[in-house]
Formats: structure tokens, sequence, C-alpha cells
């Protein structure tokens, strides 16, 4: 067991060596220069050329890339070009802000999906589960800028219940977190669902209720604790997926986020900071896979035995 | 003994690696025997003998780790891969499971028709033709041809298994327990089938089965494989008539007996079968064997021929005496 | 074929294939349907202060902020949307295909080589990749499509790579082998007739998924650019009316959950029909 589990990790460190690779790559075929936004337009070829060394962009691909590597090894992303601050101090002050969007968005989507999909599963085949299923693919398929713009017009701008995008209190983070919630519960209720559904079917099930087991019990004790492993797995994955895609929500509400961040980035050509986020969203993402392939044997105890 | 047999497996051993070169298994370990044109070969074993193996190695769908297979005079793992491809028209498999064996989104016409297709043999207007007549003479009926394999019954579904190995016209066909996943009144009929194949076509049977009385039936000669050792070989008659090896004896009390007094008592064998990850020392067969003597769990018992009757062999070490060097 | 009976006599396949329908032939007639031209600007299509005008006789969905027809824009926007589906899902099932039939039917070094390329790709974070590549390469329809692609051909190569593997294993692909047949021939007559289910399902969902990368793209203005419409790129413009003229952000966004939803609904059923042990699993 502790072998697969140096294993994994160190397979999850070679994918983020991989993914730091190619991000450097792409970002060095960019047509757009960096220098050049920099400098500003009335720039003199020889502020250009300054720029360019003193940044080391005048070097080869690889000797930039292993300049990166060896800070990346003592803890330093590099700076920025625009902001000249550091990039892990960037990084750092934007982080918790997703990090409190992200744990909430979550809570949201399994509040909500897991519900959704117990109901659902209880009431198979009649009014209820169609329109709950309806309701999950209709989740499934909106973007997410789309439910982010209705959840914005309809609650802060029509109904003034809550501010317009912003940080700070608890009321700035419930329309934001609603959106996510709501759309992620799509994945999850419909999971759930399947899975509940299949454990159902199972004999044990027939065995519990044949010894006069109350339905609720047998529900949501025997039933959902088996029904809930996918989900975990599942957790682990939407971890991963949510730093990538965060970008969206956090424009549309102002949320200063790592993902805002990245936007902003992206749009100046400041490749150190463009790196950076790459990097902390991959990390997310191994991270994120990584649990999950870590908890699953310990919930389920049938893949822990054939260890 | 022909000079020239039809086929002449030789010393073939075959070894596995599991996990990456950590656990070696050791499939077939050093099987030879020779078989002429139109015999039977019954070889008889249970799980982790090796059996389906051999009959792979055999075909050459697996490589000898070393020894050879003689087939028609050739050396099959010296030829190409086009001559082998060639060579596989004279050599077919059958396989156990009629269910899985079949592409089930194949019609049963494109099933039968799949090797003439392979090898393309004749025109594509006499191929349908020969479709038909072969699936007349395994016995399905008529309209098969368009249908789907699931649409038939398990004993069906091997008739058009058999029709697909015979239709090139080949001249040695390796049976993989091809009646053990059928109902017991169906095997008959297969077995039977099988037989007057035989006879319509010379053909060359090996047939691999863990069900004895099925090998006493179709079996001209039979060979007994225990933890991919053959631990005795002979003729039908001889086997059951005149079994030496502790293991054939326990093998041939189990065969149920119609004639009340033909019953014997049941030979048990103590323990089960151990994994091929993990050999007993010495003879394989030594844990399970009421006759276990020091020496076998230490030394290998060789393959020698009882005096007797050259043709017949033992791997025992209770018979040393009886017997001389092959 | 019962699979297309079967198929038919639901409910969501009758919704989604209509949506399809209206969709596709909004694309294919748009010159015909539409009453203007997608980007001529009407000075009457703005009110005195220069702002869109809401549904009237002559523009039955209203203006946007700068006076072009919405109806004609949404009409040729269906157009960009599924231009761009099909090609980026088309080329993404083609590059998926290849790799996980290969990695699949030769295993080995390069079937574990494909395999951790994949893994590789999986990890970076989609979006990100995404707004990435778009940003560097110069903006044309082709080009996004080209960028969704190589973010959405990893996951179907990695269900067809597992496909091909169990299908590998199957006694009658080493029955067919034992009668001679080349590679050539398992590949094309078994493989690929089993995958090709998994393939349409696939094809399928893959549009929708498509269809909504482009729309958050064109919305952070570095999909399809204006003045070409896409139902992203509309609510992109229009964003900063959306509190005086909603229907602007809102009709296009109808458009895109249509369109993505009435694929989804006919994945899944296409899915339920062809593999019934699949039911409502994802990934």
């Amino acid at each position: 067991m502790k072998n697969y589990v140096i294993k994994r990790i160190g397979h999850s460190a070679i994918i983020l060596l991989g993914i730091s690779f190619i991000t450097f790559l792409l970002l060095y075929i960019l047509p757009a220069d960096p220098v050049r936004q920099i400098a500003g337009r009335s720039a003199t070829p020889e502020t250009i050329a300054n720029i360019r060394r003193e940044l080391g962009l005048d070097q080869p691909l690889f000797a930039q890339y292993w300049h990166y590597i060896s800070q990346l090894a003592q803890g330093d992303l590099g700076r920025s070009y625009l902001q000249k601050t550091e990039v892990t101090l960037l990084i750092q002050s934007r982080l918790t802000p997703t990090l409190i969007l992200m744990i909430s968005a979550i809570f949201l989507e399994l509040l909500f999906g897991l519900t959704a999909g117990i109901f659902a599963s209880v009431k198979r085949g009649k009014n209820a589960d169609k329109s709950i299923m309806i309701a999950s693919f209709i989740g499934v398929s909106s973007p997410q800028f789309i439910v982010a713009i209705l959840v914005l017009y309809i609650f802060a701008v029509k109904l003034h219940w809550f501010p317009i995008g912003g940080y700070g209190t608890f009321h700035n983070l419930v329309l934001p977190a609603m959106t996510l919630g709501i759309l992620g519960s799509g994945w999850y209720s419909r999971v759930m669902r399947s899975s509940m559904l299949d454990v159902l079917r199972n004999d044990y099930i027939r065995t519990a209720r044949a010894k006069g087991v109350s339905e609720g019990r047998v529900i949501f004790i025997h039933a959902f604790r088996n029904a809930i492993l996918p989900i975990v797995a599942m957790i682990g994955i939407d971890i991963g997926v949510f730093m990538g895609g965060v970008v969206v929500v956090e424009s549309v509400f102002g949320w200063p986020g790592i993902g805002q961040l990245a936007w902003q980035a992206i749009q100046r050509v400041d490749i150190p900071i463009i790196m950076g986020v790459t990097l902390v969203s991959a990390i997310a993402i191994v991270i994120g896979n990584l649990i999950a392939d870590l908890i699953t044997p310990f919930v389920d105890p049938r893949i822990r035995i054939r260890q | 003994m022909n000079s020239h047999p039809f086929l002449s497996v030789s010393d073939v051993t075959k070894t596995f690696q599991e996990n990456s070169g950590k656990n070696k298994i050791k499939a077939v370990d050093g099987v030879s025997f020779n078989l002429d044109q139109g015999e039977t070969l019954g070889i008889v074993g249970e799980t982790g003998s090796g059996k389906s193996t051999l009959g792979r190695l055999i075909l050459n769908l697996l490589e000898p780790t070393s020894g050879t297979v003689t087939f028609n005079s050739k050396n099959l793992s010296s030829l190409s891969t086009k001559e082998m491809r060639t060579s596989r028209r004279e050599m077919q498999m059958i396989f156990q499971d009629p269910f899985s064996s079949l592409d089930p989104r194949m019609t049963v016409g494109d099933l039968i028709r799949e090797p003439l297709d392979i090898h393309k043999i004749k025109s594509k207007q006499d191929r349908h033709e020969l479709v038909q007549s072969t699936a007349k003479s395994v016995g399905l009926p008529t309209n098969s041809l368009d249908r789907y394999p699931h649409e038939f019954s398990g004993g069906q579904r091997q008739r058009i298994a058999i029709a697909r190995a015979i239709i090139t016209n080949p001249k040695l066909i390796v049976a993989d327990e091809p009646v053990s996943a059928l109902d017991v009144s169906i095997q008959s009929q297969i077995l039977n089938l099988l037989l007057e194949l035989q006879r319509k076509l010379e053909l060359t049977y090996i047939f691999i089965s863990h069900d004895l009385s099925v090998v006493q039936h179709i079996a001209d000669k039979i060979m007994v494989l225990y933890l991919g050792k053959v631990v005795e070989f002979g003729t039908n008659l001889e086997i059951f008539n005149n079994p030496h090896h502790p293991y054939t004896k326990a093998l041939i009390s189990a065969v149920p007996k119609i004639n009340p007094h033909d019953r014997t008592d049941r030979i048990v064998l103590l323990g089960d079968i151990p994994s091929t990850t993990s050999k007993p020392p010495g003879c394989h067969f030594n844990p399970r064997c009421h006759l276990a003597m020091d020496m076998c769990r230490v030394v290998e018992p060789a393959l020698l021929a009882i005096k007797s009757d050259p043709g017949h062999q033992v791997s025992c070490h209770l018979f040393v005496d009886e017997s001389f060097t092959q | 074929m019962t699979t297309l009976k079967r198929l038919i006599k639901r409910k969501v396949v009758i919704f989604s294939v209509a949506i399809i329908g209206i969709i596709v032939s909004s694309a294919i007639f748009a010159p015909l349907i539409a009453p203007f031209a997608p980007e001529t600007q009407f000075r009457e299509g703005l009110t005195l202060e220069g702002s869109p005008l809401g549904p009237n006789s002559k523009f039955i969905l209203g203006t946007d902020l700068l006076g072009r027809d919405l109806l004609s824009r949404l009409i040729y926007g269906a157009r960009t949307s599924l231009l761009i589906g099909l090609l980026a899902n088309g080329v993404a099932v083609l590059i998926g295909t290849f790799f996980g039939i290969i990695a699949g039917f030769l295993q080995g070094r390069i079937g574990s080589a494909i395999m951790r390329f994949t893994d590789l790709m999986m990890a970076f974070p989609a979006l990100l990749l995404a707004i990435t590549l778009s940003a560097i390469f110069s903006p044309s329809l082709f080009i996004v499509a080209l960028v969704i692609a190589m973010v959405n051909w990893v996951q179907i190569a990695r269900v067809v790579y597992t496909q091909t593997l169990s299908i590998s294993e199957k006694e009658f692909i080493e029955a067919s082998r034992s009668l001679g047949a080349t590679n050539t021939r398992i590949l094309r007559c078994h493989i690929l007739p089993h995958l090709a289910p998994f393939i349409l399902v696939w094809s399928t969902l893959g549009i929708s998924t498509t269809v909504l990368l482009e729309a958050t793209l064109s919305y952070l203005g570095i999909g399809v650019r204006p003045p070409t419409p896409s139902w992203g790129n509309i609510i992109f413009e229009n964003q900063t009316y959306f509190q005086t003229a909603p229907w602007l952000v809102f009709l296009p966004g109808l458009a895109i959950v249509m369109f993505a939803l009435s694929f989804n609904f006919l994945g899944d059923a296409l899915r339920d029909e062809l593999d019934p042990t699949q039911r409502g699993r994802e990934n």
C-alpha cells in the first residue's frame, strides 16, 4: 500500500513537471511580445532590448526553462512583468478567496446534488424523478456565465437581496457560491441517482427490508453509505476542475480570486503569472485526483482487501 | 511409428512473466509427444495443468519459451508471419465458450465465411455456396446464415464454431474443452458430430478436457497433465485399464460408471491444487499423493516408458524399477 | 433497427431532435430566413441616445448595441455554433479515437506512452488552456474550433482506450487471430464495429461540451470575434445593457442552453440504448 502511494506521488510529480514544460513552451511561442507590452508604445529599440535582457527573454528556450525550474525548486514563481510583485505573493493573496468559494460551492453542490439524487432514486419513474433529472440536465447544459448573469440579474438587480458582486461579507459569497452550487449539483444528482438505484437493487437491501428495518434507515444508512462511493472520487476531480474553470464566475461577480488574476494576466500577456496560476491549478487537479485515488480504498473495504 | 510424424511436439516449455518479471509462471514444462494423421489425442488436466496453454502453443498462438512444435515437417516458430498465416488454413481451433468466441455483431453466415475471406479462398460468389454446404454438414438449420449468434443455443453455437473451423479444410483441429460449457445431453451430440467429421474429412484432433469420461469416448491416445508436466501418457485402452500414476487413478475413480460392478472406491485427493506460482518441490503432486515417499518431495521424476508397453509413459518414482529410459 | 424505434418513442428524443432540427435549419437556411443581414447596422436601430431598441414591428426581437437586428444575428449565430461544434467535435473525435485505438490495441510501450500523455493533458486546467491558446493564436473560426478540439480529444481517447482494451481481450478476437486474421482485419471488422456505438454517443455528447466551451470563450471575448455573430459574443458585446435590455443576454443564452441540452438528451438516450449498464453515469 505504501508503495502504491509513493508511486502515485512520483507519478504526479512527473506530470506537474510535464505541465510546467508544456505551458512554458506554449508561452514561449506566443506571437504577442510581452516586452512590448511592458515597454509601452514609445519605447526605443534600445529600451526594448534592455528590458528583454533584464527579464532573461533573450536566452534560448531551455536556458529560460532551466532557470524557471531552479527558481521553482526554491519556491520562487518569478516576478510579474507588469506588477513588479512576486508571483508567489500575488497568488497567495488571491488563493484565499478562491478557496472560500470552492469550499462553499462544493458544499452546496453536494447538498443539492445528493439530496436531489437520493430523492429521484426513491421516486424512480415518477414525475418527481423526471423533473429532477431534467433540471440536472439543464444544469449540466448551461454555461457558467449564463447562470451567473441570470442569478445576478434576478437576485441582485431585480430583487436587491444581494450586492452585485464584490468581496468581503457573507452576502457577497452567496450568489457566486449558489451559481456554482446549482450548476455542479447537476452532475452529482445524476451520479447519486444511478448509484442509489444500483445499490437499492442489491439483495442486502431486500434482506434489510425483510428484517423490518424502517425505510428511512434502509435508504439513508444502508443504501447511502454504499452509494456514496463514486461520489467521493468525483469530489476529488471536482476540486481540480474547479480550479481550472473558476475564471468565469470570478469575472462576473468581481470575486478577487486566482481565476480573475489569471484572466487579467492573460489579457496583458503577463507570462510569469500565467505560468504560476497554471501550475497552481494543475497542482490542485493532481492533488484532487490523488485524493480521489487514495481515499477510495479507505471508503470501499472491498478494494482495501484486494490491496 | 512414423519417422516424420504428422505433429511433433518436442520439449515445449512456456514461462509467463507477471508483475514485470517478478513472478515467473511455468505454465507448460517440457512436454513432448508425437501424433499421427487421423489420430485423436486427449489432453486431460485440471485448473493450472497448462492444457489450454499447450493447445495454444501447438497452434503457435503463443510462442514457446523453449522447445519446438513441428507440424507437417515445418517448425512453426521458424516460419515468417506470412507463412504462418498461410499455415493456419491447415490448423484450426475450437474454443470452449460458444458465447464469447463468436463476435456477437456478425451474422452466422459472416462468421462461417470469415476464414474464406481471410485466406481469399474461392471467388466471392462461390464462398456463399461453400458456407451453406458447411453449415449443413454441421447440422445447422438452413435459415441460420442471416441470424446472429445470440439467437442460438449453446450447442448450435458450437456447431457454428465447428463450421468455422472446418471450412478451410484443415488437417489438424485443436478443440479446447469444446463441450464443457454445454448441457450433458447436448455434449454427446457435439461429440458425435466431431467423430463423424473426423471420419469424413480425415481430421486429426487434439481434444483438451478436464472430463475423463468425455475423453474416453473420443481419444485414441491420452496425455495427463499436472501443473504443466506430463504425468502419464498412453493409449486410451492402456490408460483406462492399466493406469499407473496415482493422479490418473484418482481421476479415473471419479468418472461416474453406470455398471455397478465397475464401481470402485473413489480415491479422494488431499488438499487443493497448488497455485502455479508456487509449485511444490520435487514431484509437483507429492502434497496430495497418499503414496508419496521421501524422494518424491525432493527429486522430480522423469517421464519414462514402462517395460510392458513402450507407448505407455509415466512420471512417478513408484515405477522406476519397471521402466527403462525412452 | 429496433433501437431507432425505441429511441423515437422517448419524449426527450423527440424534443431534442426538434430543437436540433430548428437549429440546423436556421444554420443552413440562414440567408433565407433571417430578415436582415447580421452585420448591417441600422441608424434607426438605435434610440436617440444610442441604446438598443426593444422588440418592435421592424426588428422582431429588437436590436443590439450597434443597431443590428438581434433575430438575424441569432439565426446566423446558429450557423457559427453549429459549424464550430461539428468541426471541433469532429477533430476531437478523430484524434481521440485514433490515439485511443492505437493505445488499446497495440498496448505495450506505445500504449503506455500514449496513456501517460493523456494523463498529462488531463491534468491541465482545461479552460485556462483554452483561454491561453485562444489568446495566443489569431482569432478565426477555424482556430477556435481547433483550440476546443485540442482540449476535448483527451477524454475521448481515454474512453476509446478502455473500450478497445476490453474488446481486444475478448475471446472472439483470439478466435479470429487463430483463423489467421491480420491486425488490420481485426481492427476493421471486429474492433471498429464494436466501437462505433461509443463513438456515436461521445460525438453527440461532445457537441454539447464544444458549444458550451465556445460560448464561454466568445463571452470572454477571445472566441469568435465580432462582427461575426456567435451566441456567446452577442452576450459579450451587450452585457453592459443587461439591466435595461436583458433579452439581449437571455435570448442568446436560452439558445445556447437549448442547443447543449438537446445534444445532451440525445447523447444520453443513445447511451442508454446502446449500453444499458451506463445509465446516468458520467466520466
